[in-house]
C-alpha cells in the first residue's frame, strides 16, 4: 500500500509543484466535538475574494440551531478574523460574492426563505417572497444575479432574478421562473454563471425524467427570458430491461471562462458500479454545452468522487476540485484544463493526510491566484473549517 | 390554526416533493422519524438508500420486496426507513449533525444504490449491504441482526456457519 502511495505521490508531484501553496489557516474559533460546520450551498459558492479580502460563509450549529456565519481575512491581515453570525432563524446553505472594495454581497435559507445582505453595512431582509431553498450568485462587472429553488405547487421550480446594489441596500427584481408554468418534479441546486459577453447561464437538478438530470438553460436578455432547457449530461433517460428510469447526476456547477465561455462540472453516476464521477463540459460561447469529459484521473477511477466544483476567470484558468478517498480517508483532489484535456489529479499540503479533509469550495482572483477553503475532520477535537491560498510558480 | 395549517401543508408537500422510489406498500418513514420511532420501540432500523429512477432499486422493489412474507418480516420487526441518494432533504444524525439525505450517502461511503444500512434501535450501525438481493438473503440478514450474532461474528461468519 505504501508503495502504492509513493507511486501516486511521484505521479502528482509535476501538477502540486505548479503551484506554490501558503501555510493553511484556520477560518473558524468554534470547534468542538458537537460542532459541525458545513460548506455546502448551491453551486458550492462559499468563498470569495474583494479587493484582496477574503470571504468565507458556512454552517453551523454551535449556538444550538444551524446558524450562518461568515469570516474574512482583509488583505494585510495574516489570518481570519473572528466569524460574524448572519442568521436569527435556522439557517442553511450560505453563498457569497464578491462586490468591490472589500464588500461582499451574501444571501442564504432561513426558515425556509431566501434572504440576503450587503456585508459589511447592509441590514439582512428577505429576498424570495414564496418557500426558498438552495440560492446562489454569480456576477460579472456591475451585474449580479441570483437563483434559487421556489415553491411552485407540489414542486419547487427555478427562479433567477436580477439585485441591485446602492450603497449597502440590497435591491431584488421580480423571480422570474426559468420556465413557464407549474414544474411536473422537483428542481432544485441551481447554479449560475454571467459570462463575458452578460448572457446568464443556469443549471440545476430536475427530476422530470423520473431520475436526476442536470439540465441548462441560458438568458440573452439579462433574465428577461430563457432558453428550454437542454441536458447537461450527453447520458439519456430511460429505462433498462423495464427497470428504473436512468442513471442518475446531481449537483452541478458552472463557472464564466474566457471571453463568453461557460463550464460546467458535476457529479454523475453513469457507472453505477463506481460511485459518482466527476464530468464537465463546455460552452464556448455558442450558449450550448459539448460532449461530455470526464475529469479525474484514472487512479480514480474505481473510488466514489464527492463534493466536486469548478472555477474559472477571464484568462481561461480554469481549477476543478472535489474529494476521494482513494489514498484510504477523503483528501482534496484537483486538476486543471491544459487546453486539452484535464491534467493529472493533484493534492496540496493540507489538503490530503490522515483524517478527512472534504467539501472544497475555491475562488480565482484576479491575479489568478488560487483561494481554497475545506472541512478538516482531522482527530476527534471537532472540524476545522481550513484555507490556503496558492499561486502559479 | 390557519398558519399552523399552512406550515403543515407546505411541509407536506415540501416532504412529498422529496421522497423517491421506496417499495409500494411499506410503511417507510423519513430517517429523521425512522430514528425516533426505533429508540420508542427498541426496534432495529432498516435503511433503504435508493436513489430516484434507479434501475436495481427497481428490480429489488419488483424480485425481492414484493414478497408478502418478506413484507410482513420486515414490517413487523423493523422501523422502515427510506433515504434517497440524491435529495437535499434534511437529516439529523445520532451525533445531533444535520446533513442531507445526499450526504448521507458520502458518510456511508455509498458506492452504488440500492444499499441497505441496519441500525440497532439506538442508531449504531451494525452492516451494509450493497445492491440486489433476494427475500432469502433479507430473511438470512434477519436472523443475524435480530438474533444479535452481530456482536460476535461478522456477516460472512455467521452466513458460513448456517446450514
Amino acid at each position: 500500500m505504501k508503495a502504492v502511495l509513493l507511486l501516486l505521490g511521484v505521479l502528482a508531484l509535476p501538477a502540486q509543484a505548479a503551484w506554490q501553496w501558503d501555510e493553511p489557516l484556520t477560518v473558524n474559533t468554534a470547534i468542538g466535538a458537537a460542532i459541525f460546520p458545513h460548506l455546502e450551498s448551491a453551486n458550492r459558492k462559499g468563498i470569495a475574494v474583494s479587493a484582496g479580502t477574503v470571504g468565507v460563509v458556512w454552517e453551523d450549529n454551535r449556538d444550538g440551531t444551524p446558524q450562518c456565519y461568515l469570516a474574512v481575512k482583509p488583505a494585510a491581515a495574516a489570518t481570519f478574523r473572528p466569524e460574524v453570525r448572519l442568521s436569527r432563524g435556522e439557517c442553511y446553505e450560505p453563498v457569497l460574492q464578491a462586490l468591490d472594495g472589500g464588500r461582499f454581497v451574501v444571501a442564504w435559507e432561513e426558515n425556509g426563505r431566501v434572504r440576503g445582505q450587503v456585508w459589511p453595512a447592509g441590514a439582512a431582509h428577505d429576498l424570495s417572497t414564496r418557500a426558498a431553498a438552495q440560492v446562489t450568485l454569480a456576477s460579472h462587472g456591475r451585474a449580479l444575479y441570483a437563483a434559487w429553488a421556489e415553491q411552485a405547487g407540489r414542486f419547487r421550480h427555478i427562479v433567477v432574478t436580477r439585485l441591485d446594489v446602492q450603497g449597502e441596500a440590497l435591491r431584488v427584481d421580480t423571480p422570474q421562473p426559468v420556465e413557464v408554468g407549474v414544474p411536473v418534479d422537483e428542481q432544485g441546486w441551481p447554479a449560475l454563471a454571467i459570462s463575458g459577453d452578460g448572457d446568464i447561464t443556469v443549471a440545476w437538478e430536475d427530476r422530470r425524467h423520473r431520475h436526476t438530470v442536470p439540465l441548462v438553460s441560458h438568458s440573452r436578455d439579462h433574465g428577461r427570458t430563457f432558453s428550454a432547457p437542454a441536458r447537461l449530461a450527453d447520458t439519456r433517460s430511460g429505462s433498462v430491461d423495464g427497470l428504473g428510469a436512468g442513471t442518475g447526476a446531481m449537483r452541478p456547477t458552472l463557472a464564466a471562462r474566457g471571453a463568453r465561455g461557460v463550464v460546467a462540472v458535476w457529479l454523475d453516476k453513469r457507472d453505477f458500479l463506481s460511485g459518482y464521477d466527476v464530468y464537465a463540459a463546455f460552452d464556448a460561447g455558442e450558449r450550448r454545452f459539448g460532449r461530455n469529459l470526464k475529469v479525474q484521473d484514472s487512479f480514480g477511477d474505481n473510488i466514489a468522487q464527492w463534493h466536486a466544483t469548478v472555477v474559472a476567470d477571464g484568462e481561461g484558468r480554469l481549477v476543478v476540485l472535489w474529494d476521494d478517498a482513494r489514498d484510504g480517508t477523503a483528501d482534496i483532489w484537483l486538476t486543471e484544463w491544459d487546453g486539452a484535456d484535464f491534467a493529472e489529479d493533484f493534492s496540496f499540503p493540507g489538503g490530503a493526510g490522515p483524517g478527512a479533509q472534504s467539501d472544497p469550495i475555491a475562488s480565482l482572483d484576479p491575479a489568478g491566484a488560487l483561494h481554497v477553503v475545506w472541512l478538516d475532520r482531522g482527530d476527534a477535537a471537532g472540524t476545522r473549517v481550513r484555507y490556503a491560498r496558492a499561486v502559479r510558480r | 390554526m390557519r398558519s399552523v395549517r399552512w406550515l403543515l401543508a407546505v411541509c407536506g408537500l415540501w416532504v412529498g416533493a422529496v421522497l423517491a422510489d421506496p417499495p409500494p406498500g411499506y410503511d417507510f418513514v423519513g430517517f429523521d422519524a425512522g430514528l425516533a420511532a426505533a429508540k420508542a420501540s427498541g426496534k432495529p432500523v432498516f435503511l433503504y438508500f435508493g436513489r430516484y429512477g434507479c434501475a436495481w432499486c427497481d428490480h429489488t422493489n419488483k424480485k425481492t420486496f414484493s414478497d408478502p412474507e418478506l413484507k410482513k418480516l420486515y414490517s413487523t420487526h423493523y422501523v422502515l426507513v427510506y433515504v434517497d441518494a440524491e435529495s437535499g432533504r434534511r437529516v439529523t444524525l445520532p451525533s445531533g449533525e444535520r446533513i442531507t439525505e445526499a450526504e448521507l450517502g458520502t458518510r456511508l461511503n455509498a458506492f452504488a444504490t440500492p444499499l441497505f444500512v441496519y441500525f440497532t434501535p439506538k442508531g449504531e450501525k451494525i452492516m451494509q449491504i450493497p445492491g440486489f438481493k433476494t427475500v432469502q438473503d433479507f430473511r438470512d440478514y434477519d436472523r443475524y441482526v435480530r438474533g444479535g450474532h452481530y456482536r460476535d461474528k461478522t456477516l460472512l461468519e455467521f452466513l458460513g456457519g448456517k446450514s
